[in-house]
């Protein structure tokens, strides 16, 4: 009874069939694992703090609360605002907020500072040292670094910045991060490698 | 019992030996047709002495005579409706060849390669093969860029490294392509992810062209590409194929090697490759990181026992490419001087090194097959398959030492085919299928997964049957999905979101062949096809290579405030399958030396997805361009001619013609990477001996791509940056630059054989023309390779000891 036989074989082809699938139908339920986010910066504050009086600080800040989301960037409409004839140091607040606690960004672009480097650019003549526009469109221009990396080219987490006697008013201040990875030296500019973070605030003087 | 209805036309072209000078009437050609897979005689294979009356058919030892002949010349038409051996008439998945004895031709043994039996259940789409030998004639070039010179099928890339099939202007996972027998299990989303596959592998590659979801499942929605491995013939003497190439265009070089044997029972092959490119360079100046490295090798064993068969394969493909390093854009500054440079912003001496950005990925596929001829003309096949794609990518970022993307995908896939006896003259194939996915995210990307952790598990039942009345064949199919799929993700913050969704579709095809004539046939075919929408068009979010993009899922439109900050689950959203409707029909003509195929279509999808800039948006680092997946119907209309003429037996040329209208006939609005109309020609000179070599043959094809001219309408990036266009989904189509220009190219190949030796120097863009491709991500950045000089060399070593 050759038919018998092959209806046999058959149906045990289509046990194993189904034997296979059963086996292999068992689903995970992985999670991916959470990951430390070392992309993203949230909030950048600049700190202008006055070297004649500690008290005096004068607080600027800009925040992208989604981070790689759509929603819009709020930068401090109030901007900035200094007095004139005065001395100032210029620090920076970089975090990631969208982790609990924030994570410093700061520290990591400190750790790398043979990789980064602030650059600036404000109204032509809005201080009396440094003097000019910024080295944004031209790195060879005056900015105060009071911090440089380990081949001693200039990093920009601190700057000096001294006011003239002439008021400014609705000026423009930016500082722009640029991350440059095995390119940077002596002469990279504003243009090389990739941007961490490009912020332009209104700047008063008054 | 009924003969097998598998048709084969075979144009030979035999020098007869002169036998009578007197009469001019009496050349006589005689010979044997053998299946060389079985070495089995085929009686009753029809042998026509093309423009004669005269013609035989073979006797039952394959022998046949033909008498009275005019002409020292003649051009054989084989046609062999099947034979009907019992228990050998079995289809062994590979080709049937056949071959004219010594004695007939007096030539060495000439082999002829008889034109394929097409696919069950897509006998009356479209379709085209490409071959063996011209495979090896360009070892180091990709899958797609191998079918691509067919008309109607291009590639859609991302640099010279990645390029996937287009098949009638779709790509991606609306093409299937089915690597030995099994869906190729990779990452295939987005337009940087092409089929890891290893061409020098490949024995051949079918096209089909229509909606082929009844037979392959979802995805053959645009149509299906089919990589068959080396077919494992039986009765086949020791033979060992050594190919190495070199091209100057990034000093690229290539060794490949290919073994096997057939006994009666037993078969098996083993091959490697090996593939390294540096950077490639343009007319005028260097792709800083685009070359690539790949190693391959697979091997195959089959068992034959008289109603039995029992295969065995494996493939592993490792590849490393390199994504040009000018791509990189993480800020508007950078982007927008990139896009408006006149050449890439970074350019450095000419490298093997493989750099960031790359993607390195590992493929493994086995399979088991076994076949059982259980009665005349009826069989069952069960085949089991595994594949493991492991793949990484880097890009330039801060720790760019670690993947940005790391990806785990395991698909298992089953199949029962039943190849049921004629029944009431019906003649078909039944089957069903299990396919499951596994897809992880390995820990230590150090940014939030771009694609969650997956399970897809689908199952599926199909029945395609044909049935033959006088000159007309029908064939119809319907199929059944179920798919479930489970998804986790995580947010930017690291919260861990989950989605869980099912379908059922059913599918359908019905198609009609005819025999206008000796000459003509006529095919027309009507196929449906659905597809999920893929992980990517749902789920991305964030920077992926210079875009920064959101899935379907993660976007929101709440009067025109748009979010991106919670993930939709796909039963909440608008969101649908893609469900698509193709009609392709088929004209050939084949007389006096011409050959003249139309293929006409149209293509509806609803639900199509695409992705698409929408504008810019601020964020820290400044303005990001952003892109963002749209769903809309779409239509899709289509020709694609070609036309071969055999001028002399020397001379012959291909003319061929592309082309492609389609809209998103909801809005009214163009597409956006659609393929442009495209034309060309080959002519073709078999100077048969030159100096010291037995062949050689030249060609020349000089090819023209259009300019789209449907291309969304431009908006720079400064435009945006600066304000004066502003952001909104509702707002028409645009893309960041023009349509790339129309392109002349010419490419000319002289080919050769020596003995065991053949080899070929095929010059590719010999005028060295400088040009964009509009289907090239890159052609934001970067011009596409300058003139290329390609040469190769094949020996093949057969053993003499036929087993007989």
């Amino acid at each position: 009874m050759k038919t018998i036989e092959q209806f046999r074989t058959l149906r045990l082809m289509a046990l194993l069939f189904m034997g296979i699938a059963v086996i292999s139908c068992s689903d995970d339920d992985d999670t991916p694992e959470e990951e430390n986010e070392v992309e993203v910066i949230t909030d950048v504050t600049l700190v202008f703090t006055n070297t004649a009086d500690a008290s005096d600080v004068v607080r600027a800040s800009a925040q992208d609360p989604d981070g790689a989301g759509i929603q819009e960037l709020v930068v401090d409409p109030a901007g900035i605002t200094l007095s004139t004839d005065a001395t100032y140091t210029l620090t920076f607040e970089i975090f990631n907020n969208l982790e609990t606690p924030g994570e410093d960004i700061g520290e990591e672009v400190a750790e790398e500072d043979d990789e980064h480097q602030i650059f600036f650019s404000f109204t032509d003549g809005a201080f009396a040292n440094p003097t000019g526009n910024g080295n944004v469109d031209n790195a060879g221009d005056a900015v105060n670094y009071n911090d440089q990396d380990g081949n001693g080219n200039p990093l920009g987490l601190s700057t000096t910045w001294t006011t003239g006697a002439n008021p400014v008013a609705g000026g423009n201040f930016t500082a722009r991060l640029q991350h440059q990875p095995d390119i940077k030296s002596a002469t990279t500019g504003a243009a090389d490698g990739d941007t961490d973070f490009n912020l332009s605030f209104v700047l008063n003087i008054q | 019992m009924k003969l097998k209805l598998l048709l084969i036309f075979i144009f030979l072209v035999v020098p007869l030996l002169v036998m009578a000078q007197i009469d001019p009437c009496s050349y006589a050609v005689s010979g044997k047709v053998l299946d060389i897979d079985t070495k089995a005689p085929i009686p009753n294979a029809v042998i026509k002495v093309d423009g004669t009356e005269k013609y035989t058919t073979t006797d039952t030892n394959g022998n046949f005579k033909i008498g009275g002949l005019c002409s020292e010349k003649n051009t054989l038409i084989i046609s062999c409706i099947g034979y009907a051996d019992s228990t050998k008439d079995h289809e062994h998945d590979s080709e049937l060849h056949f071959y004219l004895t010594q004695e007939v031709t007096n030539l060495e043994e000439v082999t002829i390669q008889a034109q394929r039996a097409k696919e069950k259940g897509t006998e009356t789409i479209s379709q085209v093969t490409v071959g063996k030998a011209e495979i090896a004639n360009n070892p180091t070039q990709s899958l797609a860029a191998v079918i691509s010179k067919e008309q109607g099928v291009t590639f859609i890339s991302t640099g010279n490294n990645v390029q996937l099939p287009v098949i009638h202007g779709l790509y991606g996972n609306r093409i299937l392509v089915l690597n030995n027998g099994l869906k190729h299990g990779f990452q295939n989303w987005g337009t940087d992810h092409a089929p890891e596959i290893d061409i020098t592998s490949a024995n051949s590659i079918t096209v089909i062209k229509g909606a082929a979801g009844v037979r392959y499942g979802p995805e053959a929605l645009g149509g299906a590409i089919i990589v068959e491995s080396n077919p494992l013939l039986l009765n086949n003497p020791f033979y060992v194929n050594l190919g190495t190439g070199y091209q100057t265009n990034g000093r690229g070089y290539n060794a490949n090697i290919e073994m096997g044997q057939g006994t009666e029972n037993w078969s098996f092959f083993a091959n490697g490759n090996y593939t390294r490119i540096g950077d490639r360079n343009t007319p005028d100046y260097s792709l800083t990181n685009s070359g690539k490295e790949e190693r391959a090798f697979s091997f195959g064993l089959l068992h034959h026992l008289n109603q039995w068969d029992f295969k065995v394969n494996y493939s592993f493909v490792d590849q490393n490419l390199a994504l040009l390093r000018s791509s990189i854009a993480d800020s508007p500054d950078s982007f927008i001087r990139a896009i408006n440079s006149e050449e890439p912003i970074i350019i450095n001496p000419f490298s093997y090194d493989i750099n960031q950005p790359n993607q390195t990925t590992q493929h493994h596929l086995a399979k088991a097959e076994i076949n059982w001829w259980y009665a005349d003309n009826a069989r069952l096949t069960l085949v089991g398959g595994i594949q493991l794609n492991k793949r990484d990518e880097f890009d330039v970022r801060r720790n760019a030492n670690l993947p940005i993307i790391d990806l785990d995908l395991v698909t298992y896939d089953y199949q029962l085919e039943w190849k049921h006896p004629k029944w009431s003259g019906l003649d078909g194939l039944v089957g069903v299928q299990y396919f499951t996915q596994n897809n992880d995210n390995n820990p230590g990307t150090q940014t939030t997964p771009f694609i969650p952790n997956y399970n897809t598990d689908r199952f599926s039942a199909f029945a395609a049957e044909r049935i033959d009345f006088g000159k007309n064949t029908i064939e119809a199919g319907l199929r059944f999905d179920f798919e479930t799929n489970d998804v986790r993700g995580r947010e930017t913050n690291q919260d861990i979101f989950r989605d869980n969704y099912n379908f059922t579709n059913f599918t359908g095809s019905l198609g009609y062949v005819r025999q206008l004539s000796e000459n003509s046939t006529f095919r027309t075919n009507l196929g449906t096809a659905w597809r999920t929408p893929n992980m990517e068009e749902l789920f991305s979010f964030g920077q992926h290579g210079f875009k920064t993009i959101f899935g379907l899922l993660r976007f929101q439109d709440n009067n025109g405030q748009l979010s991106t900050d919670e993930v939709i689950p796909l039963d909440g959203s608008d969101v649908d399958p893609e469900r698509g409707y193709k009609f392709i029909n088929e004209f050939q003509t084949v007389k006096d030396g011409n050959t003249h195929n139309l293929t006409v279509y149209s293509h509806y999808i609803e639900n199509y997805i695409f992705d698409r800039p929408i504008g810019v948006f601020g964020t820290i680092r400044g303005p990001m361009p952003a892109f963002f997946f749209d769903q809309v119907d779409a239509l899709f209309f289509g020709a694609d001619y070609t036309w071969k003429k055999e001028w002399t037996q020397q001379l012959s040329s291909a003319f061929g013609f592309s082309f492609l209208w389609s809209e998103n006939i909801g809005d009214n609005d163009p597409l956006i990477n659609q393929p442009p109309i495209s034309t060309n020609i080959e002519l073709n000179w078999n100077q048969g001996k030159f100096w010291k070599f037995e062949t050689s043959n030249w060609s020349l094809r000089p090819s023209y791509t259009f300019e789209q001219f449907q291309a969304p309408r431009t908006i720079t990036p400064e435009s945006l940056v600066n304000g004066s266009a502003t952001l909104t989904t509702d707002s028409e189509i645009f893309d960041f630059a023009d349509a790339t220009e129309g392109y002349f190219l010419l490419d000319v190949s002289w080919s050769f054989g020596f003995k065991n030796l053949d080899g070929s120097i095929a010059v590719q863009n010999l005028l060295n023309t400088s040009y964009r491709n509009y289907l090239n991500e890159m052609r934001y950045f970067a011009d596409e390779p300058g003139r290329n000089i390609l040469f190769t060399l094949n020996y093949r070593f057969k053993s003499k000891n036929k087993n007989e």
